[in-house]
């Protein structure tokens, strides 16, 4: 059987895949089905080779590191026992190769933003070729978290916000404290006169009959027990005034001698 | 905010800021191309979106709904457009990636480069201040002289990441993105 070979060429990158067609799952004769190897051949740097592992780890690390790159959130992917790492480098990006061989020192590779283009052009070409019928496990790219994104936003500016609400909110409890709380007792004697000389049943009756003529008595009963207790009770509040001790005690008393709420009209 | 895991298998509508990010991209394949509306029509023409934009006005009134624009478009763009505008931008980018490319690399000469993105920036700066509004926080941010190149770089290297078929998924799982 003729072993088989795929290349995916980008101006600073070659893929090359090697393997043979899995003729037992009725592979076609130009399809790799088994992987036996590939390389991979960055301009500049040292050429790597790897099995279908090393590969499924490639794609693993390089696909989801472009994906967050497209939304300016980069960060680090693979974990430390993986045979591939990926590391946002200020304006470049380290590649870590790991082998498996026991004190051997990982190999970095740094590539630019066009370098790592290309290498992201490869591994597309390379999964999307219906030649090569491997079944790769490539992950799926997903919108970002929302505290994944968050990190693009300055931290300044993130904080600005919530220190602003609170110096506003100890400004104002601030203010609050220091205006002075009245004293129950301090009135003077001209405030407790004034809604006392509102307690006129025949001047503040008519408001009354007008809102609710329903439920009032006629125009002409405006002295009706129940009307009078209720604008005796009314008149402060109208005069735009707190009711004061002497005219609430004088209204309640003219409520209570003429005549009480239960006696009200039904 | 939207199930992450399911965002791409159902189709969902592109938020605002997608569609922000969208135009602008579409807008730097123009700066990048000077005959890139007509570009824009023809590869409409050659992925088969006919019916969706008969003319380059049906074209021109689906990139209207960014609300960055000077004359926008209310409403909500449905899923189809969004799908057909991002693979004509993904095909524009693989067109345009030579360009793409020697804008991003670090191997070109620093004046050669700078040169270029002078031309590049100044380009689209025409772009946006005849067709955005420019009272905009996100359109006075790119036209800051300080901000503006950083944000021209991510548009750039966006596209790059994008071109071609493979970048479709990796686009439109970007433009999903929730607000930060």
């Amino acid at each position: 059987m003729i072993k088989l070979s795929h290349r995916y060429e980008q101006i600073s990158c070659r893929l090359t895949v090697e393997g043979f067609p899995d003729v037992s799952t009725g592979q076609g004769s130009q399809a790799i089905g088994i992987l036996t190897g590939w390389s991979l051949a960055l301009a500049g740097h040292t050429e790597l080779e790897g099995k279908r592992e090393h590969l499924e780890a490639l794609l693993r690390v390089v696909a989801p590191y472009a994906r967050h790159l497209i939304s300016g959130a980069p960060r680090v992917f693979g974990d430390p026992d993986s045979p591939v790492a990926m590391h946002p480098d200020g304006p470049r990006h380290r590649l870590e190769l790991r082998s498996s061989q026991p004190h051997t020192p990982p190999l970095t590779l740094h590539l630019d933003d066009a370098e790592l283009a290309d290498l992201v052009r490869c591994l597309d070409q390379l999964v999307l070729d219906a030649r090569l019928q491997l079944n790769l496990q490539t992950p799926r790219p997903q919108p970002l978290r929302r505290s994944e994104l968050r990190k693009r936003v300055p931290l300044g500016r993130r904080i600005a916000a919530p220190i602003c609400g609170m110096a506003a909110l100890g400004l104002a409890g601030a203010v609050s404290w220091m205006v002075p709380t009245p004293k129950p007792g301090s009135f003077s004697p001209a405030q407790a006169k004034g809604p006392s000389s509102l307690v006129d049943p025949g001047k503040t009756a008519a408001p009354r009959k007008s809102t609710a003529p329903g439920k009032t008595a006629s125009p002409g009963k405006s002295g009706a027990p129940g009307q009078i207790g209720a604008t005796g009770l009314a008149a402060p509040n109208r005069a735009g005034e707190a009711p004061t001790p002497g005219a609430q005690t004088q209204s309640n008393q003219g409520a209570g001698t003429r005549t009480g709420p239960s006696q009200a009209p039904r | 905010m939207p199930n992450v895991s399911t965002a791409l298998s159902r189709p969902t509508p592109l938020p605002r800021r997608g569609l922000e990010r969208l135009d602008l991209m579409l807008l730097c394949a123009e700066a990048l191309d000077l005959n890139g509306g007509e570009a824009m029509v023809w590869m409409s023409e050659q992925l088969g979106y006919q019916s969706l934009f008969p003319n380059r006005v049906e074209l021109w009134k689906r990139r209207c709904h960014n609300p960055l624009r000077r004359a926008t478009r209310r409403g909500q763009l449905q899923v189809e457009d969004t799908d057909a505008l991002i693979r004509i931008l993904t095909a524009m980018a693989e067109r345009l990636y030579p360009m793409l490319r020697q804008l991003l690399s670090a191997a070109e000469p620093e004046s050669v480069s700078e040169q270029r993105w002078a031309l590049f920036r100044g380009r689209l700066q025409e772009l946006i201040e005849e067709r955005l509004n420019l009272r905009r926080v996100g359109v006075r941010k790119l036209l800051d002289p300080l901000e503006g190149p950083q944000l021209c770089h991510q548009l750039i290297l966006s596209l790059a990441l994008s071109a071609g078929s493979g970048g479709v998924e990796r686009l439109k799982a970007s433009l999903l993105d929730p607000e930060p």
